[in-house]
This record gives structure tokens, C-alpha cells and sequence, in this order.
């Protein structure tokens, strides 16, 4: 999937995720802010590179300001994102 | 208390009775409605009141206030949402976040990191190292110690600017010049930046650099850029001088910073004033260069400008650099000349 333009998903309250995506010239490059950083900062790092190889993500600017999300919350964001990003929503 | 049932209320600004009552709001929570605001959210009771608002001006947030009641059921977090939402939609993806320095943690809960503070006010983007990465892309291989700067719009370069240019430049061994990178001047940011690099391109201790949304931006220094609503005791800078002192200075050394003196733009003269006091009690002398004249009369961007609506190039060929004479003679440089004619009436 080619990221065409900038999107966001997701809200910073409680328990989400605000997701905003642009595209990027070279390879994936992935910023997270959680308030939950230290306990679960990794995993959710692994969560994002699994849902952009899932998608065949090469190249995209992916920042995420985290509030204490679920998984599959922050799965459902990033799908979102994407989609919105590619034009293709819904 | 129950739980309430709001509803949103957008304005693309408020307008009207909405602007009344958002100002009314504001000024309980002990914050002013800014006039250059673009968009601004509510969240309203279902009586019409106000809980909580927030408000765009291109990529800065401000205006963010929830009221005392309505706190801790997550209204900022709501608030911040759509603000963001919005600017991104409007293509910015960096964004800025105004607040008082007793509101920054609950900010930076909501992704934003801090940028810098003064007494009353702090300035806040939602890129991590944000600055610290501006700042470090700027060292390159000039760094050495006591290096000057200038901060300047240039729209256009005259020869005013290139002899406080020249003149800062015999007295350090570095000098960095800072163009605004703002677009919110005649001549588009990109060509203010090229006639300025072309046009000191002979002075080899000379570096260019933009600015980005770190100086004199309508994120650190919204007044500058309208200027005619303002009495000078009014101009807000120290956030501005703040960052140019924590970031700027400290990142390449700078220990002097020169400026020229400012016989006619009221916001620019109190600007040099307030610098002087501020950058001096931390160890940057400013420099105040007399500007240039010809003829008796001081050589400035404004007087180029003037001269071009009235489309006498002959006197315009005197107080330029050669690079920016070619510019305005360009057929770009005629559409800007029409520009301002038409903007002039």
C-alpha cells in the first residue's frame, strides 16, 4: 500500500489513540507518545510494524499519542489511518 | 453531578453573539480572544453554555480553556482532538500549542512536548526533540565559539540589509543569518531566502539559515505578523527571545546579535528595545547598526516595496543588491509589483 496522503484516526481520549500518518520518502519512520510509555512502549511499536506489514507499508511518517489503548483499539486506528491515507475509507 | 449531554459548536471563526459569548467565557478563565484565530471548537451544554473551547490559527493551538466545573471528564483531550484533526486536514502536521506554564503537564499528557516558558506563557509542538533536531541540522561544520546572528524577514533584500550584514560580519568570526521562513509576507518565503543567499554569497563567513516555525512565527511571535492591531507596549516577544536564547544561541554558540535600528515600524522598535534588556542579563550583546541611507533617507524593504507599486525602477536599481534587482524586474517580481497595487488600492 502506497500512504498518498496525510490522515488521523483515533482521539487522545481516554483509553484511545490518535494515529496521524503522511506519507515519507524513505523506509518507516515511527513516533509514540503514551502515558503508559514504560510498561507497554515496545509493544506497541510491534504492534504498528506488524499492522504496516500487514498492509505492505514501505515508506510513511506514523506518529501516535497513546492514552492507554486496548491492542486491538490500536490496531483498528492504524488500519484507519491507513486507509483514510490511501483514500480508500470504509 | 450527573453526567451532562454536550454538543459541539463549530466556528470558521465564532462570529456575532457565538464570538460574544466565546470572549465572555475566555475572559472568566483569564485568557484573550486572539483576532487572528481561524477556527475555533466549543463544547456547549445543552443550555447553550460553554464547558470548554479551544481554537486554530494556522498550525498553533490556543485559547484552550475548560471550565472549572466541567474538569476531569476529559474535555481537553476532546478538545485537543478535533483542534489537531483540523490542522491536519489543513495540511499541518506540525503543530504548536499556546497555554499558560501552569497548564503544561496536562499537555504534555496529550502528546504535546514543550518548546519553551516564560513567567506567564509556554509554547508547546507535538513533535518529540522537535526544536533540539532544528537546531542541531543548523550546526554543520561552522561551530565555533562567539558567533553573531540576525534575524530577518527581508521582503525584499535591500542594500539596508546587506550593510548591517556586512558590517555584523567584519566583527565575528561566524555570523548566522536567520531569514524568516513564515510566508506571510509580500515576497514568498522561498525568494526572500534565495535573494538573501545570493545576495551575501561574496561573504565567506556568512551562513544561511531558515527558520522554520522557531522564530519571529506566528507560533512564538503571533504579533509580529499583525502588527497594525497593536500599540508597541503591547507586542508579546519573550517566548520568542526565550527560544532564541535556550535553542538558538546556546546550539551554535551565538553571543551577539545584531540588529538594525528601526526609525519607522513602531512593533519592530519596541521588539529591539525589549531584546536588548532580555539577551543582555543572559550574556548575548545586541548590536544596534545604524541603517543605510541614500539620500538622506533610511534604506528599507518597505520603501522597495512602495517603489515598486509605483513601478519606479530607477530609484528601486539604487538601493538594492543586483540579485534583487533581477528578481523584481523578473516577470514573478511584475506579478508581486501587481500584488501590491492592487492590495494598496
Amino acid at each position: 500500500m502506497e500512504i498518498k496522503k496525510k490522515a488521523t484516526a483515533g482521539t487522545l481520549e481516554s483509553s484511545d489513540i490518535f494515529v496521524q500518518v503522511e506519507p515519507n520518502d524513505n523506509g518507516i519512520e515511527i513516533n509514540i507518545t503514551s502515558i503508559v510509555y514504560n510498561q507497554f512502549g515496545e509493544d506497541i511499536e510491534r504492534t504498528v510494524r506488524e499492522v504496516l506489514s500487514e498492509f505492505g507499508v514501505n515508506s510513511v511518517k506514523i506518529q501516535l499519542k497513546d492514552r492507554g489503548a486496548v491492542e486491538c483499539a490500536i490496531r483498528a486506528r492504524i488500519e484507519t489511518a491507513l486507509k483514510r491515507a490511501e483514500g480508500m475509507e470504509d | 453531578m450527573g453526567y451532562e449531554t454536550y454538543y459541539d459548536e463549530f466556528g470558521y471563526p465564532m462570529k456575532g453573539i457565538k464570538l460574544e459569548k466565546l470572549k465572555e467565557f475566555l475572559m472568566r478563565e483569564e485568557l484573550s480572544y486572539d483576532e487572528g484565530i481561524e477556527f475555533t471548537v466549543n463544547i456547549c451544554l445543552s443550555d447553550g453554555k460553554i464547558a470548554a473551547t479551544g481554537s486554530l490559527q494556522g498550525n498553533v493551538l490556543k485559547c484552550i480553556a475548560v471550565a472549572d466545573e466541567y474538569q476531569g471528564e476529559g474535555l481537553a483531550a476532546k478538545i485537543v482532538t478535533l483542534l489537531m484533526s483540523k490542522g491536519f486536514e489543513n495540511g499541518h502536521s506540525h503543530m504548536f500549542l499556546f497555554t499558560k506554564t501552569e497548564n503544561i503537564i496536562i499537555f504534555s499528557d496529550l502528546g504535546f512536548y514543550l518548546i519553551a516558558e516564560t513567567k506567564d506563557a509556554a509554547l508547546m509542538e507535538n513533535k518529540k526533540d522537535g526544536i533540539r533536531n532544528f537546531v542541531n541540522s543548523l550546526k554543520g561544520e561552522h561551530n565555533c565559539s562567539n558567533a553573531g546572528a540576525i534575524v530577518l524577514n527581508c521582503n525584499p533584500f535591500t542594500n539596508g540589509h546587506l550593510y548591517l550584514v556586512e558590517t555584523a560580519a567584519k566583527m565575528c568570526r561566524i555570523l548566522h543569518l536567520f531569514v524568516v521562513s513564515e510566508d506571510k509576507s509580500t515576497f514568498p518565503a522561498k525568494v526572500r531566502f534565495e535573494l538573501v543567499k545570493r545576495g551575501v554569497e561574496h561573504l565567506n563567513n556568512v551562513v544561511v539559515h531558515p527558520t522554520s516555525d522557531y522564530l519571529i512565527s506566528s507560533a512564538t511571535f503571533p504579533t509580529y505578523f499583525i502588527k497594525e492591531k497593536y500599540k508597541a507596549g503591547d507586542i508579546n516577544c519573550m517566548l520568542d527571545l526565550t527560544i532564541f536564547c535556550e535553542h538558538f544561541a546556546k546550539a551554535l554558540n551565538i553571543t551577539r546579535r545584531f540588529v538594525g535600528t528601526e526609525p519607522f515600524d513602531v512593533v519592530t522598535a519596541s521588539y529591539n528595545i525589549m531584546m536588548k534588556s532580555f539577551l543582555g542579563e543572559r550574556g548575548i550583546d545586541v548590536i544596534e547598526v545604524p541603517r543605510l541611507e541614500e539620500n538622506n533617507y533610511p534604506v528599507s524593504a518597505s520603501v522597495v516595496r512602495k517603489l515598486m507599486a509605483e513601478g519606479n525602477y530607477d530609484e528601486i536599481k539604487k538601493i538594492v543588491p543586483r540579485t534583487t534587482y533581477e528578481y523584481i524586474i523578473s516577470d514573478r517580481g511584475m506579478k508581486i509589483a501587481e500584488k501590491i497595487r492592487s492590495s494598496r488600492g
